[in-house]
């Protein structure tokens, strides 16, 4: 049994923990807004500083570090992306090193070419079109339809995306080819098709920018070539299928991260403070609360950092997955509970960095449905006698 | 709710076997063996209904049958709620879990006894190959995705 990280994870890991300190926490104060009642907060860092950054990363090795080097990225191993997602957690900054969905890894050269390399290099943007507005998540139910017309497909209906929106984009659409629901197919739906329309997505500023609305996509009888199909027409849910697992377990790192920053920011708030002539870091409650918070931390580092280790081996870690997102879901609301113990009130004031990393964090892990799914898979192995 | 004294299993073992093997909600069936309401029955008529066994469409099963949770698009068809719904409902796409059987009050308690002692274990590793498929994609995956889009 090795704990110990390579040597060369180490230096990217380490290369990132600079970029984070010395780039981007410097900026969290123009992102969280200096004036009072958060008139100047921002959701997004301005573009210029964005490409400024983007040319720093790409300079040091940084960019495209998920991204398959067959695709111009680093293709830096499941732990290594575990690690660099940890450090850049640590920061509310909203940047990425190139992040990709894999879904678009699975683009041929010609798509590559007019979709993946723009996105990638932040050209274009991707607006994934999963989720409807009527029906919520319920996927099995997609009402948004695309009919065969020749070599054409025909897609109506409307869906909603958290992308971030941007001037150039494309829609990653996934529209119902078959009956009751059956057969669903994704396509690449450029910006300037007939029929296809976004609203929403203004730049929001000020404590606005505490509220994610989603974009509003509409496709009305818009019609696309076959040569948009994303994959093979009736199994957009077979892509990325390499790739999607340990994306779960880099969230769960991302998750370790935002626990390790709140850690940091709870124990500058102990050292400063003092009540009846005593140091918060000397009372028995506000100590015990740290030290939940370091054992949860730690506890599902390990937990994350197994699971790479056999993605890399490229082992099954289908319950591993499942096991980092329900642990690390629950670890963050135990170290976001024990932090409202150590400010003595809840985290969640607007302004301060701890309310972003803590929504942000809880976003990504949706809601306690997926959460009971995760059990299911979990408890569907040990139904099976695998041994836990 | 059925009569104090109810089916003996033994007597219609051979047919209660048959429609629990048949891929078809088992309810309204298992509810025709069972005994019928109990002189007790808790329902507010004057009429005496004691031995009858209608379905009184309180509408459990509808609601524990896990093919109309996956697919809940099924149930805009009726807003009936009886067993008769179930089966236009679900039809041959039944799991044979036997919920429907063990929630509904007609069924007799001797029945549902059976169906746990004797059937269940069956189901359970029936049920069980269904839980995990590796196969199956994990849509979770791509909700996670659309939701944690840059």
């Amino acid at each position: 049994m090795d704990f110990e990280i390579p040597e060369d994870l180490k230096m990217v890991q380490s290369l990132v923990r600079d970029f984070v300190h010395d780039q981007l926490r410097p900026l969290e104060r123009d992102i969280l807004g200096r004036a009072a009642g958060l008139k100047d907060a921002r959701e997004y860092l301005t573009p210029e500083t964005e490409e400024k950054l983007m040319k720093m990363a790409t300079d040091i090795g940084l960019w495209g570090l998920s991204v398959p080097e067959e695709l111009g990225g680093m293709g830096l191993s499941i732990l290594g992306n575990c690690l660099a997602e940890e450090e850049l957690a640590q920061t509310i900054i909203p940047f990425t090193f190139g992040d990709v969905t894999p879904i678009l890894f699975e683009c041929n050269a010609e798509q590559k070419e007019r979709y993946f390399l723009p996105h990638f290099r932040r050209q274009r943007q991707a607006y994934i079109a999963l989720l409807e507005p009527q029906d919520g998540t319920g996927l099995p139910n997609m009402q948004t339809r695309a009919v065969r017309a020749n070599s054409d497909y025909v897609i109506s209906g409307r869906k909603m995306s958290f992308s971030r929106a941007m001037d150039d984009y494309f829609a990653v659409v996934f529209a119902s080819t078959g009956s009751e629901g059956e057969g669903v197919t994704c396509f690449l739906v450029d910006k300037d098709t007939p029929g296809f329309t976004v609203t929403g997505g203004e730049e929001v500023v000020g404590w606005r920018t505490q509220i994610k609305a989603p974009l509003s996509l509409t496709f009305a009888d818009c019609k696309v070539p076959a040569q948009s199909v994303l994959g093979q027409p009736g199994e957009a849910f077979q892509l990325g299928k390499k790739w999607l697992p340990a994306r779960r377990l880099v969230r769960g790192a991302r998750c370790v991260g935002v626990g390790q920053r709140l850690l940091e920011e709870a124990k500058a708030h102990v050292e400063s403070w003092q009540s009846f002539g005593q140091h918060l870091s000397k009372r028995t409650d506000v100590e015990s609360a740290l030290a939940d918070i370091a054992v949860s931390i730690h506890a599902c580092r390990l937990v994350v950092h197994e699971a790479a280790w056999k993605a890399d081996r490229t082992m099954n870690i289908r319950r591993e997955a499942a096991m980092v997102k329900l642990f690390a879901t629950q670890m963050l609301r135990t170290v976001a509970d024990r932090m409202s113990h150590v400010f003595n009130g809840p985290p969640y004031v607007g302004g301060l960095p701890m309310q972003r990393l803590c929504s942000d964090a809880l976003a990504t892990t949706t809601a306690d449905l997926a959460l009971e799914l995760q059990s299911s898979i979990i408890a569907g192995d040990i139904m099976k006698g695998l041994k836990v | 709710m059925p009569q104090r004294i109810q089916v003996d299993v033994k007597e219609i073992e051979s047919v209660l076997n048959d429609i629990l093997s048949t891929k078809f909600p088992p309810v309204a069936r298992c509810r025709l063996l069972s005994s019928g309401f109990s002189p007790g029955h808790a329902l507010n008529i004057t009429e005496n209904i004691a031995g009858h066994k209608e379905c009184i469409g309180c509408g459990n099963c509808i609601d524990i049958c896990p093919v109309l949770a996956r697919e809940p698009h099924r149930r805009d068809k009726t807003e009936q709620r009886t067993s008769m719904a179930l089966e236009s409902l679900v039809g041959e796409d039944c799991d044979l879990c036997y919920a429907c059987s063990l929630v509904c009050p007609q069924v007799d308690t001797t029945i549902k006894h059976y169906i746990v002692n004797c059937r269940l274990v069956e189901v359970m590793s029936r049920l069980e190959q269904r839980i995990g498929d590796d196969q199956e994609p994990d849509l979770d995956l791509f909700l996670e995705e659309a939701i944690d889009a840059y």
